[in-house]
């Protein structure tokens, strides 16, 4: 659905984004994860068509968009960072306001954003002045405008900022409500959030993706799990894997062509069970090895040091 | 044809938009109660000077609205400014053209849509004149085709001074930029024919003269009640102009760089 080659965006001699590469399919929610600055809104802002890559090409539901910029559009949803609202509107009338730039009209229309703001919650205060509204309720009249044309892509900057902790609950679960039926691209610097609500995590810094990862991995790994990899002298890595996978302490355990990567559950060390199980199985255990980095290393470093990350990179 | 129908939703879309916001905010009701309160004064004014002159109104021997629109040509500089300054600015600001720009719209119809719609307000006060006009055909009769080309030629010069509002607009995040940067644009096209004086160079003075409105607008529609292609295409040119250099500024962000 989301298809992003070499993305590269400059702002004059600044390099906001590097040759960002990543996709996400139908259906999926992806979240993108890095600190503040990392490139996170600037790669957001060009799939939305608000500004054009430098380098690279971007397409969603098949259309460039930077060339078919206006097909994109109608097949997105999109929240900025900062919602923008007009405040001396009221929440019906912005909402249909939007809808109606979507090119939707008369009592389709009407009945959408009735509709869109019971999903959201906030049909009771469609006729509230959105200036008088709380910031968990911007936010949703924010989602109920990236929702009322039902576009295949929602591109959510940032979408549980500065809410208090009830707002945010809300908000996501409204997020993964929406995300049932529709491709999320949705950007945070919070871990939980991602892991929460995620399918797939790019971690993203310095405009650079430095990691991607399913959550229970990444979640496994920022807290302190092992991963390590599995070499065995006489079963397929198929085999092994699907054997290993069995094991209670192991969340993940796919093959590759230097054996099978494991990933422990957090705080646990499952490298004793699976050395037995392949044994048991009658397989000859040739190596066992800890893959060394772990997500937290990771996040910090994206934190902190470029070249650290780099070296580390190279190393994966 | 698909086309068409799309941007004609979006323009309606945005007129409606732009037009209902400006009678929530105070400053239409501002600018046009000043309009209104200066129209009105200078109305009665030309009344008076009509009656105390012994019959005599600019030269003819019957009332018109000319010394009405006359000042307010004039004074409208200061005014169309403060309708248009928040139009573009406004959104720039407070992120909400982040929408309009990834909304399935195209960057002139936004513009046009706006413009459209402060005109359309400004259309409104103007009509709120039409009081004056009765007044002169009941009670005497003046040259009505006049007062016609009289409120067209202003109707026009308005959207004229409208559409460099938006230019401004769209240059700045500030709406006393905005409003500076528009005045000065009118200033110089009023003044244009005073440079022309200036210059000695028959050629290069004639391009000034024609530059300034009064040329297109007080010679001819308000003051002789014609209608002539030059000055049609001055306002309409004027406005294309203005129109397309905010279409481009607003769509400068999305340019490759």
């Amino acid at each position: 659905m989301i298809q992003v080659e070499g993305l590269t965006k400059y702002y004059g001699s600044f390099q906001a984004i590097d040759s960002l590469s990543f996709h996400a399919d139908a259906g999926e929610i992806v979240g993108f994860l890095g600190p503040n600055g990392a490139g996170k809104t600037t790669t957001m802002r060009i799939l939305t068509g608000y500004m054009p890559p430098s380098e690279g090409t971007a397409t969603i539901a098949g259309f460039d968009v930077y060339e078919q910029s206006l097909e994109v559009r109608k097949r997105i949803g999109y929240l900025p960072e900062t919602v923008p609202l007009y405040k001396e509107m009221t929440v019906w009338q912005y909402v249909n306001y939007m809808a109606a730039l979507h090119g939707m009209r008369g009592r389709e229309r009407e009945d959408r954003v009735e509709e869109v703001l019971d999903n959201v919650g906030m049909l009771d205060r469609a006729n509230s002045m959105i200036d008088s509204l709380s910031k968990g309720m911007r936010q949703r009249v924010g989602l109920a405008q990236a929702l009322v044309h039902r576009p295949d892509v929602l591109i959510l900057d940032e979408p549980t900022i500065g809410l208090d902790p009830r707002q945010v609950r809300e908000v996501r679960e409204l997020i993964r409500e929406v995300g049932k039926e529709r491709t999320i691209l949705l950007s945070t610097h919070i871990l939980s959030e991602v892991s929460q609500l995620c399918s797939r995590i790019l971690v993203i810094n310095k405009g650079r993706i430095v990691a991607e990862d399913s959550p229970e991995t990444l979640a496994a790994r920022l807290q302190g799990s092992l991963r390590f990899t599995v070499r065995v002298g006489n079963a397929s890595p198929d085999d092994v894997a699907q054997a290993v996978r069995e094991i209670k302490t192991v969340v993940e355990a796919h093959p590759t062509d230097r054996g099978v990567e494991v990933t422990s559950a957090k705080d646990a060390d499952a490298r004793p069970a699976v050395a037995a199980a392949i044994v048991g199985k009658g397989w000859d255990l040739l190596e066992l090895q800890p893959m060394g980095m772990t997500m937290e290393d990771i996040y910090l470093q994206l934190t902190t040091e470029d070249e650290v990350v780099e070296e580390e990179e190279e190393a994966r | 044809m698909e086309d068409l129908t799309r941007s004609l939703h979006t323009l309606w879309t945005i007129f409606k938009h732009e037009f209902r916001l400006y009678w929530i905010s105070p400053i239409a009701y501002l600018v046009g109660g000043a309009w209104l309160l200066l129209s009105g004064f200078f109305f009665s004014v030309s009344l008076a000077q009509f009656n105390q002159s012994g019959g005599f109104f600019f030269g003819a021997s019957e009332p018109s609205l000319i010394g009405t629109f006359s000042p307010m040509t004039f004074l409208i500089m200061f005014l169309a400014p403060a309708l248009t300054m928040r139009l573009v600015s406004d959104e720039i600001r407070s992120g909400t053209h982040e929408l309009l720009l990834t909304a399935p719209v195209r960057d002139w119809e936004v513009i046009v849509g706006k413009w459209l719609g402060v005109w359309g307000a400004f259309t409104l006060i103007l009509l709120l004149t039409l009081p004056y006009a009765f007044l002169l055909v009941w009670r005497g009769t003046p040259d009505q085709g006049m007062m016609i080309t009289g409120y067209l030629g202003y109707w026009l010069w308005t959207g004229t001074m409208l559409a460099i509002g938006v230019l401004a607009s769209a240059l700045t995040q500030y709406q006393l930029v905005a409003f500076m940067i528009g005045e000065a644009i009118a200033l110089a096209l009023f003044l244009a024919d005073r440079v022309g004086i200036l210059i000695t160079q028959p050629v290069i003075s004639e391009v000034f003269n024609q530059l300034t409105f009064s040329a297109h607008y007080r010679d001819t529609m308000l003051t002789r009640g014609l209608i002539e292609a030059v000055d049609l295409a001055y306002f309409i040119g004027l406005i294309a102009i203005a129109l397309f250099l905010a279409t481009q500024v607003l769509s400068m962000r999305r340019w490759r760089s």
